[in-house]
């Protein structure tokens, strides 16, 4: 096993190269002077030239590439202009409200929509099954910011239920249960769309396995259906289900800017928008590539996930 | 084509997916003819109007402009940045995953990399990147949005395009000398735009969801012209005083994305031709009864009877009858072999008297199974599944996909027990060993932790007949458990439970089409023949002297009874199909002995000597003379 995590992670480098290679070269697609891009329009000529020889930009590209690629492992991803703090603890503090939101959606899509997928099949072409599949789809069509704002509307200025924003109050304490109280509305706004299409999938991947011979066997046994339906079918089910987690993972974490934006949540996904609209150049590549490695991390946990799950795999 | 129309028309609501959607794109289309005030012009006196205003039917927003015109306009934006990132997306990806699929080698492995790098990215973060350097705007919102999405296309059509590559009428084109560009355009391309289309009716709708996203975060269309995201974001200040600004973009949002989903799994179900059959259905824990006629009485003391037990399959309009009316008896430590050809409707016999036939499609439609003398075909589920396993136990034909690949055997084994009474961990373990040594799998203490794909076929058959045994059961349904094995391998399993039957005093019901496997076993034989029962009486009776013309056909190809190990030799001719059996006898067709007579009237099955009986008018008299020839 522990040479299987250790193969996985190895593997991970040549991806992580590449993810840092796409972003510079993304970055290195802005047109004009890139320190004045970053400075702005009002920078003063000396300004320009001192940022550009900090940051190297008078040197040639591939040579850029790797001070910036050497910086970065030394955990200096730069300075933000704007905030004028370095770009890793912005990100790193940024990144723990965002981990908050989208881990708590990703639980809540995980749970929900492997259920809903499962009754579904279960239930095939029943009223649960039917009333469940309106209900995907419907969750798959909404824009999650749209549903954001129409949960604040009536579960937080028409009901009171909850606060209309923010991560914690801005006096008293910060307990747990405040924070949940404040999370309830966007880990759920932010989960639907990717619960409906776990719930989907599961749906499909547990009709598949009921027409099983192993079913069938299990039924033969004298199992209890429950127990058929949630252990033998699901178990097989979430062989194909677990890569589909995998990528809902990724929508949860860059959905999450929507949700921010809707939701004033301090996280990662609103400070790259603002980012973005300041011009911070700086700050967005650092946010987007650290992101991007904690997904890859996150992915190579569900592959492991997977192996543990089944035996067939080679580990 | 004209099927592909038929099929998405019947999907009622993809139908209505498709008919908003045609209306949404129409009004899209006309808004620069409409009588619609000109959308970005502001009039701050009259801002924030509810909607059903004099003059403004949807309101104004926060600059006094016509809600309904700027949601027109917006929607035209919407839906024409939406259709481009789309049309963008698949031609590029398209293109690329071709080159791959088609050159393979280098170019694809070099290809592939580069998009699995770029799926790497959680893409709404890879588009906020691409924003980043491009600058906020509309257009850099729909490059974003497309590039993002040109590694899915790839993906999929390189899949479908490596099929493709290698099929011979692409060798033939080659060996034309047909040019490579032209064997694409004119051999792959056609093969590939099914796949295509479904790739893009399946994301057009995401498409539109993410160029609106980007609008609402401000990064996409800039004021005063908005698309229905934008509008959104210029609302969301005034969420709590003025909702129905929100409402109206986010509606139409909602509308058109919803419709082109629908749409889009109607498109992709018609022409994914694994749903067109309708194969998807799961089975429910126990078969469908909807009986008619008459229900048999329990009679006799027989350990099981079976009375008259009439199953059928229903798919869409047709009727298979694939068991019609069988009699089947075994008294305790009896086995009685069913034998018969594929698709003679042993198994399904077998099957139904658990009722484990898959269902739907099948239903059983009449008749009886009488376990000490209860009824089970009209029992509940919960007396069904109390008996199934623990009094009725099943071996099934084929162990690599009977077991189920994600449990240790010892688990399947425990599991048995436990689903019918508790059963502590170490005891339940020391059961599932002292069950694999009794069906003589060797190192039984190591391998009940193994799972069954780290068994041979044998070892994995003795597991499922371990699995039967579990209970103690006082019938064992074998359905063809060595059909799948080597001859060898076929011989010890055959021994083994020839041994546990003598030595538990099971009855064995003993589903096979080898007549040398029957010779060996079982104490009564019955054949079947298109869902019924030709013959049935004492093996050795029937075997010396088969009074039916099938059977002795059947039998023609084994020279020396019990030594002989053939399978059953093709009769010429087949079996009628169970969805349109003839009104008289169904072998009729195939028989040499058939007169005028036979094809009349419905055969019954008469008394033929003592304990015997056959379904023929004209029996086969005298002894192997059929054998002989």
């Amino acid at each position: 096993m522990a040479g299987y995590i250790l193969k996985r992670l190895l593997s991970a480098v040549p991806v992580l190269i590449g993810i840092s290679v796409i972003v510079f070269l993304i970055m290195a697609m802005i047109p004009g002077d890139p320190a004045t891009a970053i400075l702005g329009s009002f920078a003063t000529p000396e300004n320009v030239a001192a940022l550009n020889e900090d940051l190297g930009l008078d040197k040639p590209l591939v040579q850029r590439y790797f001070i910036w690629l050497g910086n970065m492992l030394q955990g200096d991803f730069g300075r933000s202009f704007a905030l004028n703090r370095p770009v890793l603890d912005e990100v790193t503090e940024r990144f723990n409200a965002t981990l908050v939101l989208a881990g708590s959606a990703f639980v809540l899509c995980t749970v929900f929509g492997i259920a809903a997928g499962v009754i579904s099949a279960a239930n095939q072409y029943g009223l649960a099954d039917k009333a469940i599949t309106f209900f995907v789809l419907l969750g798959i069509s909404i824009p999650s910011f749209f549903l954001g704002m129409m949960m604040i509307l009536v579960f937080a200025v028409n009901l009171r239920w909850f606060p209309v924003s923010g991560m914690w109050p801005i006096f008293g304490d910060r307990t747990i249960w405040v924070l949940l109280d404040h999370l309830a509305m966007p880990a759920t706004a932010l989960a639907v769309v990717a619960t409906g299409v776990v719930a989907r999938l599961s749906r499909s991947a547990m009709l598949e396995v009921l027409r099983q011979d192993f079913i069938r066997t299990a039924r033969a046994k004298g199992v209890h259906e429950r127990r058929v339906i949630w252990g033998h079918a699901l178990r097989a089910a979430m062989v194909a289900i677990i890569p589909v987690l995998g990528l809902q993972a990724g929508f949860v974490l860059s959905g999450a800017v929507y949700i921010e934006m809707v939701f004033q949540w301090p996280g990662v996904g609103r400070m790259l928008v603002d980012a973005i609209l300041r011009r911070d150049l700086l700050l967005v590549q650092g946010g987007v590539v650290f992101v991007a490695a904690c997904y890859v991390m996150f992915n190579i946990m569900v592959d492991v996930a997977q192996s543990l799950l089944d035996p067939r795999i080679k580990t | 084509m004209s099927a592909f129309l038929r099929l998405l028309s019947r999907n009622r609501l993809a139908l209505g997916g498709l008919i908003v959607l045609v209306i949404v794109v129409i009004l899209a289309l006309l808004t620069p003819v409409l009588p619609l005030k000109p959308p970005n012009v502001t009039d701050t006196p009259n801002r924030f109007l509810p909607p059903f205003s004099e003059g403004a039917i949807l309101g104004t927003d926060h600059l006094g402009r016509d809600l309904l015109s700027r949601l027109m306009w917006g929607t035209r934006l919407s839906l024409a940045v939406g259709f481009a990132a789309a049309v963008i997306a698949a031609t590029i990806g398209a293109a690329i995953g071709i080159i791959a699929g088609y050159y393979g080698g280098r170019t694809d492995n070099v290809i592939m990399r580069g998009v699995d790098m770029l799926m790497a990215f959680p893409y709404i973060l890879l588009a906020l990147a691409i924003v980043a350097a491009l600058g906020p705007g509309l257009m850099n919102a729909l490059i974003a949005v497309a590039a993002v999405n040109i590694p899915f296309f790839a993906r999929n059509i390189r899949g479908v395009t490596v099929g493709i590559a290698n099929k011979e009428f692409v060798d033939a084109a080659k060996l034309a000398g047909m040019s490579d560009a032209k064997i694409i355009v004119t051999e792959v391309l056609p093969n590939v735009i099914p796949v295509i289309v479904i790739a893009m009716s399946t994301t057009v709708g995401w498409m539109i969801l993410e160029t609106a996203g980007l609008s609402f975060l401000g990064l996409g269309s800039q004021p005063p012209r908005a698309d229905l995201g934008s509008m959104l974001g210029e609302a969301r200040s005034a969420l709590i005083t003025n909702p129905h600004t929100s409402i109206v973009p986010g509606l139409m949002i909602l509308v058109i994305v919803m419709a082109i989903n629908l749409l889009g799994d109607g498109v992709r179900d018609a022409l994914d031709p694994r749903l067109k059959s309708g194969a998807l259905s799961r089975p429910m824990p126990a078969t469908m009864v909807s009986r008619t006629g008459p229900i048999p009485q329990p009679e006799g003391c027989d350990l099981l009877a079976v009375r008259d037990l009439k199953t059928q399959f229903h798919v869409k309009d047709r009727v298979y009858k694939a068991v019609g009316g069988v009699d089947l008896s075994l008294k305790p430590g009896e086995c009685v072999g069913l034998i018969g050809e594929s698709g003679s409707g042993k198994s399904v016999t077998a099957l139904s008297i658990m009722g484990l036939v898959a269902s739907p499609p099948g239903v059983i439609t009449g008749g009886a199974v009488h376990y000490r003398g209860e009824d089970l075909v009209g029992a509940s589920y919960e007396v069904l599944r109390s008996l199934r396993g623990r009094h009725v136990a099943y071996i099934f034909q084929d162990p690599q996909a009977t077991l189920h690949p994600l449990y240790t055997v010892g688990d399947q084994l425990i599991e048995a027990v436990s689903s019918h009474r508790r059963i502590g961990r170490d005891e339940g373990r020391a059961h599932a060993i002292d069950l694999l040594k009794q069906v003589r799998i060797p190192n039984a203490e190591s391998r009940i932790d193994s799972y069954p794909h780290e068994l041979s076929g044998g070892m994995r058959q003795r597991v499922g007949i371990a699995m039967a045994l579990a209970n103690d059961p006082e019938i064992i349904i074998a359905d063809e458990p060595t059909t799948a094995l080597d001859v060898t391998v076929q011989a010890q399993i055959l021994t083994l439970l020839d041994d546990l039957r003598r030595d538990r005093g099971l009855a064995i019901l003993f589903i096979t089409h080898d007549f040398g496997v029957v010779a060996q076993l079982c104490d009564r034989v019955a054949v079947m023949y298109a869902g019924r029962i030709v013959e049935k009486g004492p093996t050795d009776a029937i075997l010396n002297a088969p009074a039916h013309p099938y059977t002795s056909k059947l039998m023609a190809c084994v020279p020396e009874l019990g030594e002989g190990r053939r399978r059953l030799e093709a009769i010429p001719g087949l079996p009628p199909g169970v969805d349109q059996l003839p009104q008289g006898c169904a072998f009729a067709d195939r028989c040499h002995r058939v007169t005028e007579a036979c094809r009349e009237r419905a055969i019954p099955l008469e008394p033929h000597g003592a304990e015997r009986s056959v379904r023929c008018i004209h029996p086969v008299e005298a002894p192997r003379t059929e054998a002989a020839q």
